[in-house]
């Protein structure tokens, strides 16, 4: 159905047209309320206004109109009315089509012929006649447009106040002595709620402005991009009725897998909520940022590839990958499926982390020591990451107790400070060996290319974070990892730059935790001495098992280098045929990760030379 | 992030009933907002005519008129197209008498009614129809009110359907209506949620506006979430450093 190709642009209108009209709308559907509930006499103003029956006026005794209109200005209209109990005749000469328009009136003594004029004494009179309230009056003024409770009137009106609890105003025509309203506080209220319903903000007491107009049609849009998104998620099947009703009604058990197709667990999921409400419920966190709305499209699964497919697993899957089963965890249910296989996570969880130490082990890497808050010990495959939660903060260029001898390194960098929002980022662990609960990490503080672009937020503030301070964090993930395989082939671990992290991690992994003796060589590439970092402990290690191999490579060494200087992939490849050694190539196992220039012209050089991608593992860096 | 997913949640269900009623106040409003009011009230479709009383042409007094019509109230004077005449009320009834001649010219004839019409009408159109609606009438269009029966319904053939309505008893334009203002009163009546009366006083409305106003509020929240909140996307989930 290619409308089904427009739901993801439906759902990006519908996200940024709340922004832009969802205050206006919370603005309208509250001033709807009070329209709703307001108690309509006191909304009208006239809670003291009383009809005003005047007496016929005896017409046997009056001046011929014939007369009257000889005697004034020419007149559309003549007519008989009653004010304070005497008659008068009332000229129309300009006639408006609604009271409230500029009218032009001469008002006329029905009994002398002679004009008449509403004066103060009168229009008080006039006031009180229409007014039952408790006041008295306190103020009579006659007044010119406009009139800041009377938005429409054109006309020159008596404003007769009242000292009543309500602050009653009576306004009369000043030329017909013409009743024109009363109004109040309550009205006046009211006034105010119909000016923000009506966008009104230049008080105009109309709803035809350019702004309302222009906010409508946005409105009018959000809510079809609503509805259709609703209608979407019905045939979708996100409405199930029973849902409404607990989540414990109806669970199936069902298989979960890791990315090696290795069950890991058998899991009791409810077929009410989709699936990751359902991982989340045994503490299985997907990675998600709309929370289950298929808009973010990162809670990748793999179900089967018959399964249905909604326009959210259309719009963030391929072709090929809903085709071997892939669907977001969001759009389906149990009771679509028996078992399911999960990729970016094993059991992560939250965890509030307290920095235990933070020092530099080259001019822009520090290591940084975390344990739990409550002591307790994570558990990690060698290779895992954590994903850290930055809060909004202030943030600066420069690092915070720099050590005097790196100075020099960071003289250039400008120091400015900048605001950054809440974000968040991911590090590997860096230790490997199960040796203590601590979580270690290399960080590289990132820093700006230029003075436009600020510089990498999440590493300046994980880097300045003092000891002692927290910070939650999620995981861990792993998604790079050691083969666990019956075989003596070598291990080549090839790395750069921060990339060192969790290459370290699975090394101290092999050789300290496991005690492999499978060959295992590391290349490690850098630019100068200060940046072989763990240079020591990789020499000492090497000292101590005689099937580990260390190979720093060196771009820009100084003078007093004594060892392999150029690209690491240039020694990789000097080396190929010493690595092989007595095995096939197709049996060797290839770990990278660094720089992305580095990773892809080693894994081109690997591929020449035989090597599988089944075999070539790397952790994606940039 | 438990707030999101019960906004996200509950958002979703109160839309499931509301969704409707939402694109029904979005559109009603904006055609409201959209068509200027005065158009609407069908104000451009008649002539406010400024015609002057000449004094000279009043030949039937007022002396005259309560000798032949004791109980005449409310008198006035004004024009009848070119005409002087008299208006007047006589035992709750509506009378129109030429101010010259003296005689009685309500009610009115489908001529004079047609005459009145095509004096006031601005727009081009033929009449297309003319009928009588009395209070017996079991035509009476629900746009003119009862008071001013009876009435002459005039129909021009013309954009929006014009009606012009005449009061047979004072010749004066009483209402008019067109298609967009029909139109109008129907989307008041769905803004409002009350199809009978248009009172925005009604407990349909009340309780759609509750808890319209509750999705709403959520909504916000799933905004702040997915707009002020969200992590940066980016297609790799295994970002290990900063690409800022």
């Amino acid at each position: 159905m290619s409308f089904l190709k427009l739901m993801p642009l439906i759902k990006i209108s519908h996200k940024w047209l709340s922004l832009l009209v969802g205050l206006q709308l919370l603005i309208w559907i509250g001033t709807g309320l009070y329209f709703n509930v307001m108690d309509s006499v006191k909304a009208s103003g006239n809670q003291y206004r009383v009809k005003v029956t005047e007496p016929a006026a005896d017409l046997t005794h009056l001046v011929e109109p014939k007369q009257i209109l000889q005697d004034f200005d020419a007149a559309v209209s003549l007519s008989t009315i009653t004010l304070l109990s005497k008659p008068y005749y009332l000229l129309t000469q300009d006639k408006a089509l609604y009271p409230y328009f500029k009218n032009q009136y001469t008002l006329v003594n029905a009994s002398t012929g002679k004009q008449a004029f509403v004066d103060k004494s009168m229009a008080s009179e006039l006031a009180t006649a229409s007014y039952n309230g408790p006041g008295n009056i306190v103020k009579v003024v006659k007044q010119d447009p406009p009139f800041d409770d009377r938005l429409k009137e054109k006309n020159t009106l008596w404003r007769v106040d009242f000292d009543d609890e309500i602050n009653t105003r009576v306004y009369l025509d000043a030329s017909s002595g013409r009743l024109a309203a009363h109004t109040n506080d309550d009205r006046r209220i009211v006034d105010f709620v119909f000016m923000l319903h009506f966008m009104d903000y230049a008080q105009e007491r109309s709803f035809n402005n350019v702004q309302i107009i222009v906010f409508a049609i946005f409105t009018l849009f959000f809510a079809l991009t609503g509805l259709i998104w609703t209608i979407e998620l019905g045939f979708n099947g996100q409405y199930q009725f029973l849902s409404l009703f607990g989540s414990k009604a109806k669970s199936k058990q069902i298989k979960i897998f890791d990315k090696h197709d290795k069950l890991i667990d058998t899991l009791a999921m409810s077929s009410q909520e989709n699936l990751l409400d359902s991982l989340l419920n045994h503490d299985i966190a997907l990675p998600s940022t709309c929370a289950g709305g298929g808009t973010c499209g990162r809670c990748k699964i793999k179900i089967s590839s018959d399964s249905r497919t909604t326009s959210a697993d259309k719009a963030h899957l391929s072709q090929d990958e809903l085709a071997s089963g892939y669907r977001l965890a969001c759009q389906h249910r149990s009771d679509e499926l028996t078992s399911l296989t999960l990729f970016d996570v094993t059991q992560a969880s939250n965890h509030l982390l307290k920095l235990i130490s933070s020092e530099f082990i080259s001019p822009y890497i520090k290591e940084l020591r975390f344990k739990t808050i409550d002591g307790q010990p994570v558990s990690f495959k060698a290779g895992a990451y954590m994903r850290f939660f930055i809060p909004a903060a202030k943030g600066i260029a420069v690092p915070v107790n720099l050590p005097p001898e790196l100075m020099h390194h960071w003289q250039d960098v400008i120091d400015n400070e900048y605001d950054h929002l809440a974000c968040s980022r991911n590090y590997s662990l860096a230790n490997g060996d199960g040796q203590s609960n601590e979580l270690v990490f290399t960080i590289k503080i990132q820093m700006a290319p230029d003075s436009v672009v600020k510089p990498g937020i999440g590493s300046s503030y994980i880097c300045n974070l003092a000891v002692g301070e927290t910070i939650e964090a999620v995981g861990p993930f792993e998604d790079f990892f050691a083969k666990v395989e019956p075989t003596s082939a070598p291990m080549v671990f090839i790395g750069a730059g921060s990339g060192m992290a969790p290459l370290k991690a699975l090394i101290e992994e092999q050789l300290i935790k496991l005690t492999t003796s499978r060959p295992i060589h590391f290349y490690f590439g850098a630019r100068s001495q200060s940046d072989l970092i763990y240079a020591d402990l990789f020499e000492s290690l090497s000292d101590t098992y005689s099937n580990f191999n260390y190979i720093p490579v060196l771009s820009r060494p100084t003078d007093d280098w004594l060892g392999i200087s150029g690209y690491v992939q240039d020694q990789l490849s000097l080396d190929f045929e010493l690595l092989l050694g007595t095995h096939s190539i197709e049996e060797l196992e290839f770990y990278l990760c660094g720089p992305a220039a580095m990773m892809n012209s080693s894994i081109e050089l690997i591929k020449s030379k035989g090597a599988t991608d089944e075999k070539i593992a790397f952790d994606d860096f940039s | 992030m438990n707030l999101l997913k019960i906004s996200r949640k509950t958002h979703k269900w109160l839309m499931l009933f509301l969704g409707v009623q939402f694109v029904i106040w979005t559109v009603s409003g904006a055609y409201m907002v959209i068509f200027d009011i005065d158009y609407i009230h069908g104000d451009s479709l008649v002539e406010n005519h400024q015609t002057k009383i000449n004094p000279d042409k009043i030949n039937y007094s007022l002396n005259a008129l309560t000798q032949a019509y004791p109980s005449a109230e409310r008198v006035s004077l004004g024009m009848f197209i070119e005409r002087e005449v008299y208006r007047f009320e006589q035992d709750g009834k509506q009378q129109l008498v030429d101010a010259d001649t003296g005689k009685l010219l309500s009610p009115l004839d489908k001529s004079s009614a047609v005459a009145m019409a095509k004096h006031e009408y601005t727009g081009r159109g033929q009449i297309i129809l003319a009928e009588l609606i009395t209070k017996d009438s079991d035509n009476r269009p629900f746009e003119l009110s009862k008071r001013y029966l009876p009435a002459w319904r005039i129909n021009f053939d013309d954009m929006g359907s014009p009606s012009l309505y005449i009061s047979a008893q004072t010749g004066k334009l009483v209402t008019k209506r067109h298609e967009f203002w029909r139109t109008f009163d129907l989307m008041f009546s769905l803004h409002v949620m009350d199809y009978e009366d248009e009172d925005p006083s009604n407990w349909l409305l009340f309780w759609f506006v509750l808890f319209a106003l509750t999705a709403s509020i959520l909504g916000l929240i799933l905004t702040y979430y997915r707009i002020f909140k969200a992590e940066p996307l980016s297609t790799d989930n295994n970002q290990k450093v900063e690409a800022n």
